[in-house]
């Protein structure tokens, strides 16, 4: 068979361009093409900023340039990591940190502690967690060169979690030239101390984005694990391709062209399980919750019980079956946290656990005072697995009598839509869907669905003294037996309160070549540790 | 003919004035909120509310209006919300995989297309003539993402005779640059094709029952010369018409061909920058083709000149 490479020389030799002479097609050599990992991402890298946009693609991006204090590792402990040492008051109040020696930025000037100094004042107006710290922040200053300090007024148990957890938006450490930006602004300079440099004059939005080795990057010398450890790149380029269509990224991995796709197509797995070429794997172990979210301000929506009554019939096997299909993905969830991690619970979890009862929801719904009231309900058309979500829940409140005013429009609407804390005939809207990465939902701190303090929560604006109470409690939890009874608080709170409606549990595969070794599954691809031959 | 085309260019001015108001309050109503989208999911209403106000987008519709023109009077198309870099920059990465494209697919498609309509008009009614109607039909009744995989899975699956995705820029090889195009060309060009055909046929057919092609055959000119000499140069004026107007259809097609092929072209960029509601990038792109596309009418009606020298401007 003609080879690719071939063909079109063939039919230069044919004749077909003849004297074309110094038109060159220049070659790669194997050694050079096994130092580059080629990876398709998840979305496009449409900006470079972990701290002005917080999307997921830009944190996994961002996790190749900017490195952080300190990262968790897979059993969600906060391991040091550009901290050497580190030393909290008796009174919990005072933290100082002393960084490892030898850090660099990528244009060569030394890591100092007023370089993190501005890179957690930058970081903490945009975070969760860090919003809670500088509430209760006294002073943040540099001592010296690599000692800074960190006063607070009552002590912060979670602190290390804070600087090391992967959640969004992610402590990174930038220069304070950087860092100085205002975290509402974009960063212009994409300098960090991380294992790879960006090459932005190679940065083409939508289409590629590449990195290359920083060769004085100091790994630690503990096995990397997840955010933790050395982090030894074991390849000298990666290059991002942004694949907007999947049938050509399947193609491309089946062809070689990339080497790693992170969230392939369920419908296109069985093809690549019949190439020996390519294997397939859990991409991540914490997975996804699926979201049926509530606006909570008005009807009918506002009513307990008939945020309950739709709890009833949200059948999750029917959501997992379209949103998921393969069987082996997905669970059944009967709590808030994500399954199979220390702090999930099924507490209070029966309205979400016993068999689906549309009577019963039927006569609740009548019980409520609910009149046909119209339900708007967002569904986003251009993502599939909110699409599958909207087209079961609206089959499933109409079997209960309801009223579903059904809009399809595309997740850019949805976004800007569900801000509106209008009436639906004024533009608002009853119910959208969405999804939060597992990993979000392993604890309170950075769960923000599960947020009740209304009009500070996320979208739908829920208010449940319970759930916050709850949350109150696992910040304070002194160990792992407290934090597990306050999940269990807000788990009973949510149960009855219904912020939102899980809407199943499940996760996603991820493809790639075989010659590709050192692929390890968690929230985010790890491009540490991975080797191509 | 200067002043006509002085004249056209000058006329170019409030087209476009047009183009750009109606783009502009298009985007304005149209629902969405780039700044959601930069936020991301877990992003809180405030932090989005601060990401508007920071972007400029709670201004008055006026205030935007007049500042986006101001600067395109000064050259300036503005900065992507999202990326930070300069509209023009992303449009200057973006145009060479889109001309490239759509000048390979004219090449292909003009070569392609007007011999067999001329052929299919010679041999009319015959099987050839039928089997270039039944092409043009198939050609204009596939989407073009279904070609676009159909090429991909038997060039570059089956036969790994070429690449499935990318673009290689022309400086880095003419070999390498044309492997990434011909599929996508191919799979661009056959509605064109489809298209050009289908006008030569009907245009030949009418120039051939024409007195003067039966006077030059009674003066015993060969098949060729009428046909080439005589009846396609009279067949011109309504082929190169349908040649500029099918340009639209071109650039529309791009945008899915570039999509199916991964290419990073404008047509991504358009329907990224839409997705995602990154207005600078949208207004400036659309300008761009809408002034191509102003540009492409005065060209064919200055080429009109060249076929028939009855045409005076």
């Amino acid at each position: 068979m003609m080879e690719r490479r071939h063909f079109l020389k063939t039919g230069a030799a044919l004749g077909v361009a003849a004297g074309a002479g110094g038109l060159s097609a220049p070659a790669l050599s194997q050694g050079a093409a096994a130092r580059t990992l080629r990876f398709v991402p998840q979305a496009n890298l449409a900006n470079f900023d972990p701290i002005w946009g917080t999307q997921f693609v830009v944190r996994n991006a961002s996790m190749l340039v900017w490195d952080t204090l300190y990262g968790i590792d897979n059993t969600f402990t906060p391991r040091r990591q550009m901290v050497e040492s580190e030393e909290v008051s008796a009174d919990g109040r005072t933290w100082t940190f002393r960084l490892r020696e030898g850090l660099r930025f990528h244009d060569g000037e030394p890591v100092r502690a007023a370089d993190c100094v501005a890179s957690l004042n930058r970081w903490a107006v945009r975070d969760g967690m860090g919003q809670m710290i500088r509430a209760i922040q006294e002073e943040l200053v540099a001592v010296d060169d690599r000692t800074f300090r960190w006063r607070l007024r009552q002590p912060y148990p979670k602190m290390l979690l804070a600087l090391g957890k992967n959640n969004t938006p992610i402590a990174f450490m930038m220069p304070e030239r950087i860092a100085r930006t205002d975290p509402f602004q974009q960063i212009a300079e994409f300098v960090g101390s991380g294992p790879m440099r960006f090459n932005r004059g190679e940065w083409v939005p939508g289409a590629r984005a590449t990195w290359s080795r920083f060769d004085q990057y100091v790994p630690r010398q503990e096995a990397p694990n997840w955010l933790s450890g050395g982090k030894r790149m074991l390849v000298d380029r990666v290059e991002w391709i942004i694949q907007p269509d999947p049938a050509t990224a399947a193609a491309a991995l089946q062809q070689g062209e990339v080497d790693w796709w992170e969230t392939p197509l369920n419908d296109l797995l069985p093809t690549f399980r019949r190439n020996r070429n390519i294997r397939i794997e859990v991409a991540d172990p914490l997975g996804n919750v699926g979201c049926l979210r509530f606006n909570h301000l008005h009807a009918p929506f506002n009513n307990p019980r008939i945020r309950q009554a739709v709890a009833m019939i949200v059948n999750q096997p029917d959501m997992m079956r379209a949103v998921i299909g393969d069987d082996s993905l997905w669970k059944q969830m009967n709590g808030f946290f994500t399954p199979e991690t220390p702090n999930y619970t099924e507490a209070g979890g029966e309205i979400l656990s016993r068999p689906r009862d549309g009577a019963a929801a039927r006569r609740l719904l009548q019980e409520a005072g609910y009149n046909g009231e119209p339900v708007t309900m967002l569904v986003a058309q251009d993502i599939a697995w909110l699409a599958q979500m909207g087209q079961v829940a609206n089959a499933a409140l109409r079997s209960v009598g309801m009223n579903v005013d059904f809009v399809a429009t595309d997740w850019g609407t949805v976004g800007a839509r569900r801000a509106s804390r209008e009436p639906r005939e004024r533009g608002g809207w009853n119910i959208f869907f969405t999804w939060f990465a597992g990993a979000d939902c392993t604890n309170p701190a950075s769960y923000l669905g599960l947020r009740a303090h209304g009009d500070g929560a996320w979208f739908g604006w829920p208010t449940d003294p319970g759930i916050e109470a709850g949350r109150d409690k696992w910040f304070a939890a002194a160990n792992a037996a407290e934090e597990k009874a306050a999940c269990e608080e807000i788990n009973r709170a949510a149960c009855q309160s219904l912020p939102f409606v899980p809407t199943g549990f499940f996760r996603v595969n991820q493809a790639f070549r075989s010659n590709v070794t050192g692929v390890v599954p968690g929230p985010l691809p790890w491009f540490w540790g991975v080797a191509k031959s | 003919m200067w002043a006509y085309i002085v004249r056209r260019v000058l006329a170019t001015i409030p087209v476009m004035a047009v183009v750009a108001l109606f783009v502009f309050s298009l985007l304005y109503i149209a629902p969405g909120d780039p700044a959601a989208v930069i936020a991301g999911d877990q992003a809180t209403p405030e932090d989005v509310e601060r990401i508007r106000a920071s972007l400029g987008l709670d201004r008055p519709y006026l205030v935007r209006f007049a500042d986006w023109v101001w600067d395109i009077l000064n050259g300036d198309l503005g900065v992507s919300i999202f990326t930070n870099l300069p509209v023009s920059h992303m449009i200057a990465q973006r145009i060479e995989p889109t001309l490239s494209l759509c000048v390979l697919t004219l090449i292909l498609a003009v070569s392609i297309a007007v011999p067999m309509g001329v052929v299919a008009a010679w041999k009319q009614g015959t099987v050839v003539d039928r089997a270039v109607m039944g092409f043009a039909v198939l050609g204009f009744s596939v989407p073009v993402f279904v070609v676009g995989y159909l090429l991909a899975y038997v060039f570059a699956l089956e036969l790994d005779w070429l690449p499935v995705q990318g673009y290689t820029p022309f400086n880095q090889g003419f070999f390498p640059w044309l492997e990434n195009l011909i599929l996508p060309a191919v799979a661009l060009g056959g509605v064109y094709i489809a298209l050009i055909a289908r006008i030569t046929r009907a245009t030949m057919l009418e120039v051939l029952s024409q007195d003067y092609i039966r006077t030059a055959r009674a003066k015993g000119v060969g098949q060729r010369g009428i046909l080439f000499l005589h009846a396609l140069k009279n067949a011109a004026v309504p082929i190169v018409t349908v040649v500029g107007i099918g340009l639209a259809l071109l650039i529309g097609g791009a945008v899915v061909t570039e999509s199916v092929f991964a290419i990073p072209g404008l047509g991504r960029l358009t329907v990224d920058a839409i997705l995602r509601r990154d207005y600078p990038v949208i207004q400036g792109v659309v300008l761009l083709f809408s002034f191509v596309y102003v540009l492409v009418n005065l060209l064919i009606d200055l080429l009109y000149t060249l076929f028939d020298p009855r045409i005076r401007y």
